[in-house]
């Protein structure tokens, strides 16, 4: 048995000074929080999950995949299963609610879209959201956590097997920070082989 | 120099990109952007551009007429190979640029810059495929369509405000238009605004793509270099064309034979 296997993110830094701090190391199912303890953390955790490319400063695994040992043809694939949702929702500024929702699934699997309303309408108000109001409105006419909620529909309509999560709660109000709190819950629900991992904003207490 | 070098040659890459991946039109969300881009481009400029087409063809008769004191047959010609051959394209090219090719460079430089670009990539979807390749066709469309506009406008609008504002007759001019037009004037314009609206998507969208920097300060920036580059981009095609057609550049006109 590889040890790579049942490794949901594996990110361990070659220089052994870092390796105590940043070193992420997390199995395969279930909901986790990660600290970032710093932006250039992030960033490195971020790109070495998301670009999938061999690195020199750390070895990377990916749902019990070396990266270094990854051919280039497979890396599509293997991308194709990890989803990613910004704490901002990453929403594109000139489409509406519900073209930015099928915008992925638009591109990636066109014939899935004709039964997809349903589908989002349930999630969003599962969330509390008026989803008739929501999908109509450009993303600059949506509250944060409405972006965020976006942001997260269109995530589970690609059945990723791992999400990473930025900073879900941050910039919420309570009510709010309730139901995203529940945002890996309800994606396990529909998921339970997949892995939830969120990033969670170390506030800076230096000054 | 390096720097012109570097725009020309990132400028060329896209347009290779967008001669591969124009399959990608297929695809739902790429054919909304490609029918925005039409829209946009073609059908909401065309009342800016009516007028301006049918003043330049009655201007360009009562010159004739008027002031050279020719006949109505010479004040068609003339009307035939200005506006059909180079100022319809010109017309229509100029009022994409204003419009579309500093629209296409704010928005794509303000995407970059707010990290939209960079969603697209988290979706997997490349931000070339998705927003460069239907603004390109969709440009290029759309300029070919707004020629056409322009040189109906112009010859037709031209013909019937000179007949009410000057002692033209209206009867003679058409006759004469229609005994002189060749299709070939119309493949002639056509291959011309295509090439006009390809090269202004390409550009603009290249600024766009690649603004000066990651603050606001760049996105007026890269719609100043869009249009500058556009529009000399159109007079080096106009020239290429001219040359090609007339036989020798910039002054063919006069030497083809009339």
């Amino acid at each position: 048995m590889s040890a790579a296997e049942g490794v949901a993110l594996g990110y361990e830094p070659v220089a052994e000074d870092q390796r105590r701090e940043a070193r992420v190391w997390i199995a395969t199912g279930g909901s986790h929080m990660v600290p970032a303890v710093s932006a250039a953390f992030k960033s490195a955790l971020l790109s070495a999950a998301l670009d999938l490319r061999p690195r020199r400063d750390a070895r990377v695994v990916v749902l019990g995949t070396e990266i270094d040992a990854l051919p280039a043809k497979a890396r599509a694939g293997l991308r194709a299963q990890v989803a990613f949702l910004p704490a901002n929702g990453g929403l594109i500024s000139n489409l509406n609610g519900w073209e930015n929702i099928a915008l992925p699934l638009g591109y990636h699997a066109p014939k899935r879209l004709p039964g997809l309303a349903p589908e989002v309408y349930a999630v969003l108000e599962q969330f509390g959201a008026n989803a008739r109001s929501l999908l109509a409105r450009l993303p600059e006419e949506m509250t944060l956590y409405e972006r965020k909620l976006a942001g997260y529909v269109r995530m589970r309509l690609g059945r990723p097997k791992l999400v990473l999560a930025d900073d879900l709660a941050g910039g919420l109000g309570a009510d709010e920070r309730r139901h995203a709190a529940d945002f890996a819950a309800a994606y396990l629900a529909d998921c339970p082989e997949g892995t939830f991992i969120q990033l969670q904003d170390v506030p800076d207490e230096s000054g | 120099m390096i720097g012109v070098y570097r725009e020309l040659e990132g400028s060329m890459r896209l347009a290779g990109h967008v001669l591969r991946r124009c399959w990608v039109l297929r695809l739902p969300p790429v054919a909304e952007e490609l029918t925005r881009q039409i829209y946009f481009t073609g059908a909401s400029a065309t009342t800016t551009i009516a007028i301006r087409a049918a003043l330049i063809g009655t201007l360009i008769i009562a010159y004739v007429i008027e002031v050279l004191n020719a006949d109505a047959a010479l004040a068609v010609k003339m009307l035939l190979w200005v506006v059909l051959r180079e100022i319809g394209p010109l017309i229509a090219a100029v009022l994409v640029i204003q419009r579309s090719g500093t629209a296409v460079a704010t928005e794509l430089a303000l995407m970059k810059i707010s990290g939209e670009l960079a969603s697209l990539r988290h979706m997997r979807i490349d931000p070339q495929d998705y927003l460069v390749v239907p603004r390109v066709v969709g440009i290029a469309l759309a300029n070919t369509a707004l020629t056409v506009y322009v040189q109906f406008i112009a010859v037709g609008g031209g013909m019937v405000l000179s007949a009410l504002v000057i002692d033209a007759s209206l009867g003679e001019m058409a006759g004469t238009f229609f005994l002189l037009a060749s299709p070939l004037d119309l493949v002639y314009s056509v291959v011309k605004s295509l090439l006009f609206g390809a090269a202004i998507g390409v550009i603009a969208c290249y600024y766009g793509l690649n603004p000066p920097g990651n603050s606001i300060n760049a996105v007026p920036k890269a719609a100043i270099s869009a249009v500058t580059q556009a529009t000399l981009a159109v007079m080096l095609l106009n020239v290429v064309f001219a040359y090609l057609v007339y036989g020798s550049a910039l002054f063919g006109l006069f030497t083809a034979d009339l």
